[in-house]
């Protein structure tokens, strides 16, 4: 076994333990490789076989990994993936998030497929990592700073403008549960308080270069499989490249599936001014790709004078825009490019951020929290300047925004007084730009079941690609039902379970193999589908795994992640929806949608993913199938 | 006529699939510090640009060992690895940064244009980098050094805050 050379992987884990200042170079394990493949796979198995149920994940015991997967730094489109996984300290389960830019690539290129910290240092650290030199260095001098000026101080510092640095902000210093993890200035592992696990660990940032090689087994083959890939995606340019995610923004409104108001509507009569016309019209410098991305969605905007002026960064994305616009019902985008910017360089999650100021001007309208609480701030909709003192607050700890930085989940169990009620979040993740009941029925599955790291959209898949988009992504012939129902708000008896499962487990792979999601979602003629990463999987490992192959290590890696939630005592009672989504949605195309039967396409899901109805655990002779006995015996002990 | 590669910055978004395509095409492998073109990211500038070799020669007469020499055919630069020590001074006289060492072979990598067949202009999905006529050609050169005084890019750009 172990002298079969390795091809697509760079081979070596590199693990540093924080509090003995120790440095460790592995082997990549291939027997592991052949079941998890790499990513948030391989990350998974390590999590599970190396964390002790039950710990404080703001506590030395959690560990952080940085994983690639075998196509991330390749020709493929789109691999310029790190997939940070950790036990999340906002929600106390898997907790997981990914980030483009370049840190993925450069770690494989300094020789290191995954980057594994455990411990914490007694003083603020960097890692500074040049192929095997490898040091843990002081960072005291950059404690404090903002993302953006720690960025600019370290590459002076180490002397090599080219390499990649992930790092924190003063958000996840001060250890903000939905702290962000920032790479390469403005690109954001935002979700799951990442960035407070390193600050837990006063890891400051993580600075890495490299000039090894990436070499496939069958490097002709892979070329002309990586060549179609990249015209492939590359008609994404048209849509998602052009304007961005924020190009969709208007046309959610238009369906009813815009969030807006803390999620009690799905329509908002001012969407227009914050649309992805209007910021390439007004703020738009240029566009700017991640690491092999042939689409290029990121936008590089500045505000360049005004109240709201902004320096250049990367920023006013979808779920941005909508979080810290839509959502507190802002009128204009300047304030929100702003608020945006402040995150990334502040370090915290756009989208939670977004969440629970929403939340906290709900709060205030109903007077469960008061101008004590907010220092004397009046909070109400469509404010912009007390949105960003508000967001100041949570950056600073100050007053509510100390108990805000907590998370809507916690902040709303303070405040009690049916504050519960319209927290809106899955599993303790603040719920995104995207509403179950606007959007669709699948959503509303995927945010309950919250697999896993709580309520996401994107993680693992866009799953209304089916009953929304009626997209069939070339898994049909793996079994995606077809046709979708003619309404994407038909609940049950529509064969969503099986739906839901492929859809999931084909996105697993996105993180599992090191691409980024938007090369996997959309029209058959714009994605990598499960067919072009079969050909592209196996001619850059050598391991011929077709399409079936894929998904059986997708479903391994998925009900893995399970398993580690369900040992932190996740079960059936927690695949909840909060109280909001079971209202009526007040107005717009959609108004008076709501979720009725979640209970029903729970038990069609559980069904399909072979999941226990009662307890919500992963069936034994479904784990035994996938060959996770050993897992098996620790969740039905 | 001969051609010539040329760059329209503004389109470039950074994606670096022309570092991968160069290594690949010469190595058959994926590793931008094998690649002949260097794609320069700024993050906190409007900045996104390759650099790549405008086969000037100056390295030519400027190799103590004659490594160096220029391909009649397509005008390209050569080097010749045999000849090749890896002493730097092509990379010393390359006023843009073009020239670079292979990190596994410790010899000059310059641009060859591919023998007229540029793998990065084959790749790029914006079309930033083109070949083209060298009297076409011209006129991009003379676009990019007419922007250079411009600077109409850092005009866009706000004091710190």
């Amino acid at each position: 076994m172990g002298d079969e050379k390795l091809y697509g992987y760079a081979g070596k884990i590199l693990r540093i333990n924080l509090s003995k200042g120790k440095i460790v170079k592995e082997d990549t394990r291939i027997e592991l490789l052949k079941l998890y493949l790499g990513g948030t796979g391989y990350a998974a198995r390590i999590l599970w076989d190396e964390l002790e149920k039950g710990i404080d994940p703001l506590s030395p015991q959690n560990k952080l990994i940085a994983s690639t997967g075998p196509l991330t730094g390749t020709l493929t489109p789109s691999s310029g993936s790190v997939e940070f996984c950790f036990k999340s300290p906002l929600t106390g389960i898997f907790g997981q998030a990914r980030a483009g830019g370049r840190f993925g690539p450069k770690l494989k290129f300094a020789g290191y497929d995954f980057l594994v910290v455990e411990g914490a240092a007694e003083k603020p650290v960097y890692i500074n990592i040049y192929n095997d030199d490898v040091e843990i260095r002081n960072a005291s001098h950059i404690w404090g700073k903002t993302v953006h000026e720690t960025c600019k101080i370290l590459l002076e510092e180490v002397g090599d403008l080219d390499a990649s640095i992930a790092c924190i902000g003063p958000g996840g210093e001060r250890l903000i549960r939905f702290a962000s993890i920032m790479v390469d200035y403005d690109r954001a592992a935002g979700r799951c308080g990442g960035g407070a696990v390193m600050g837990s660990k006063k890891l400051k940032a993580i600075v890495v270069n490299g000039d090894r090689s990436i070499e496939a087994a069958r490097p002709d083959e892979f070329y002309e499989a990586a060549k179609e890939a990249l015209e492939v995606v590359g008609r994404k340019r048209m849509d998602l490249g052009r304007l961005g995610t924020i190009g969709g923004l208007t046309r959610l409104n238009e369906s009813g599936a815009l969030s807006a108001k803390n999620f009690q509507t799905c329509y908002y009569e001012y969407a227009e001014n914050l649309s992805g016309e209007e910021l390439a019209r007004k703020y738009l410098i240029k566009r700017r790709a991640c690491f092999s991305c042939p689409i290029g969605c990121g936008r590089y905007v500045a505000v360049p004078s005004g109240p709201y002026a902004t320096p250049p960064h990367e920023g006013a994305e979808y779920e941005t825009t909508d979080m810290l616009g839509v959502q507190p019902l802002l009128r204009e985008l300047e304030p929100v490019i702003r608020a945006g910017y402040l995150c990334n360089t502040y370090g915290i999650d756009t989208i939670s951020a977004g969440n629970v100021i929403a939340f906290a001007i709900e709060a205030f309208e109903r007077g469960l929290i008061s101008e004590e609480d907010t220092g004397g701030l009046k909070l109400r909709w469509g404010d912009p300047e007390a949105c960003l003192k508000l967001l100041e607050m949570i950056i600073e700890r100050r007053k509510i925004g100390d108990l805000l930085a907590e998370g809507v989940r916690r902040a709303a169990e303070k405040i009690g007084r049916g504050a519960e009620d319209f927290a809106c979040h899955g599993k303790g993740l603040e719920i995104p730009a995207h509403d179950t009941r606007g959007t669709s029925k699948n959503l509303a599955i995927q945010y309950a079941i919250g697999n896993p790291r709580g309520a996401c959209h994107i993680e693992p898949l866009w799953s209304p690609l089916w009953d929304f988009s009626r997209a069939e992504l070339g898994l049909r012939e793996l079994g995606l039902p077809w046709p979708p129902p003619e309404s994407r708000f038909v609940e049950v008896g529509v064969r969503r379970g099986e739906a839901c499962r492929i859809l999931w487990l084909f996105g697993e792979l996105a993180s599992i193999l090191g691409v980024c999601r938007f090369a996997l979602q959309g029209e058959e003629n714009s994605i990598m589908t499960p067919r072009r990463l079969s050909a592209l999987v196996s001619a850059l490992t050598g391991w011929d795994l077709d399409p079936k192959d894929l998904l059986l290590i997708a479903d391994r890696v998925y009900t893995l992640k399970r398993c580690f939630n369900v040992r932190e005592g996740i079960s059936r009672r927690d695949d909840r929806l909060p109280k909001r989504m079971m209202e009526p949605l007040a107005s717009g195309p959609t108004k008076g949608q709501r979720v009725e039967n979640l209970d029903a396409m729970l038990d069609e899901v559980y069904e399909a993913l072979g999941w226990d109805k009662e307890t919500g655990k992963p069936k034994k002779e479904k784990l035994r199938e996938l060959g996770l006995e050993d897992v098996a015996e620790v969740i039905w002990r | 006529m001969l051609k010539t590669l040329v760059t329209n910055p503004n389109k470039c978004t950074g994606c670096r699939l022309c570092e991968l395509a160069c290594s690949y095409r010469h190595f058959r492998l994926m590793n931008p510090a094998k690649s002949r073109i260097h794609v320069v990211r700024l993050a906190h500038e409007p900045v996104d640009t390759p650099i790549y070799c405008i086969q000037c020669g100056l390295c030519i007469n400027a190799c103590p060992f004659n490594a160096i020499s220029r391909d009649l055919k397509t005008g390209a630069i050569k080097v010749d690895p045999n000849k090749c020590t890896g002493c730097g001074v092509c990379i010393h006289v390359c006023p843009y940064g073009a020239a670079s060492i292979d990190p596994d072979s410790g010899k000059a990598l310059i641009c060859d244009l591919c023998d007229g067949d540029p793998e990065c202009v084959r790749i790029c999905p914006e079309n930033a980098l083109l070949y083209l006529d060298a009297d076409k050609a011209a006129w991009y050169k003379r676009i990019t050094f007419s922007r250079l005084q411009r600077k109409e890019l850092t005009a866009l750009m706000p004091d710190e805050r």
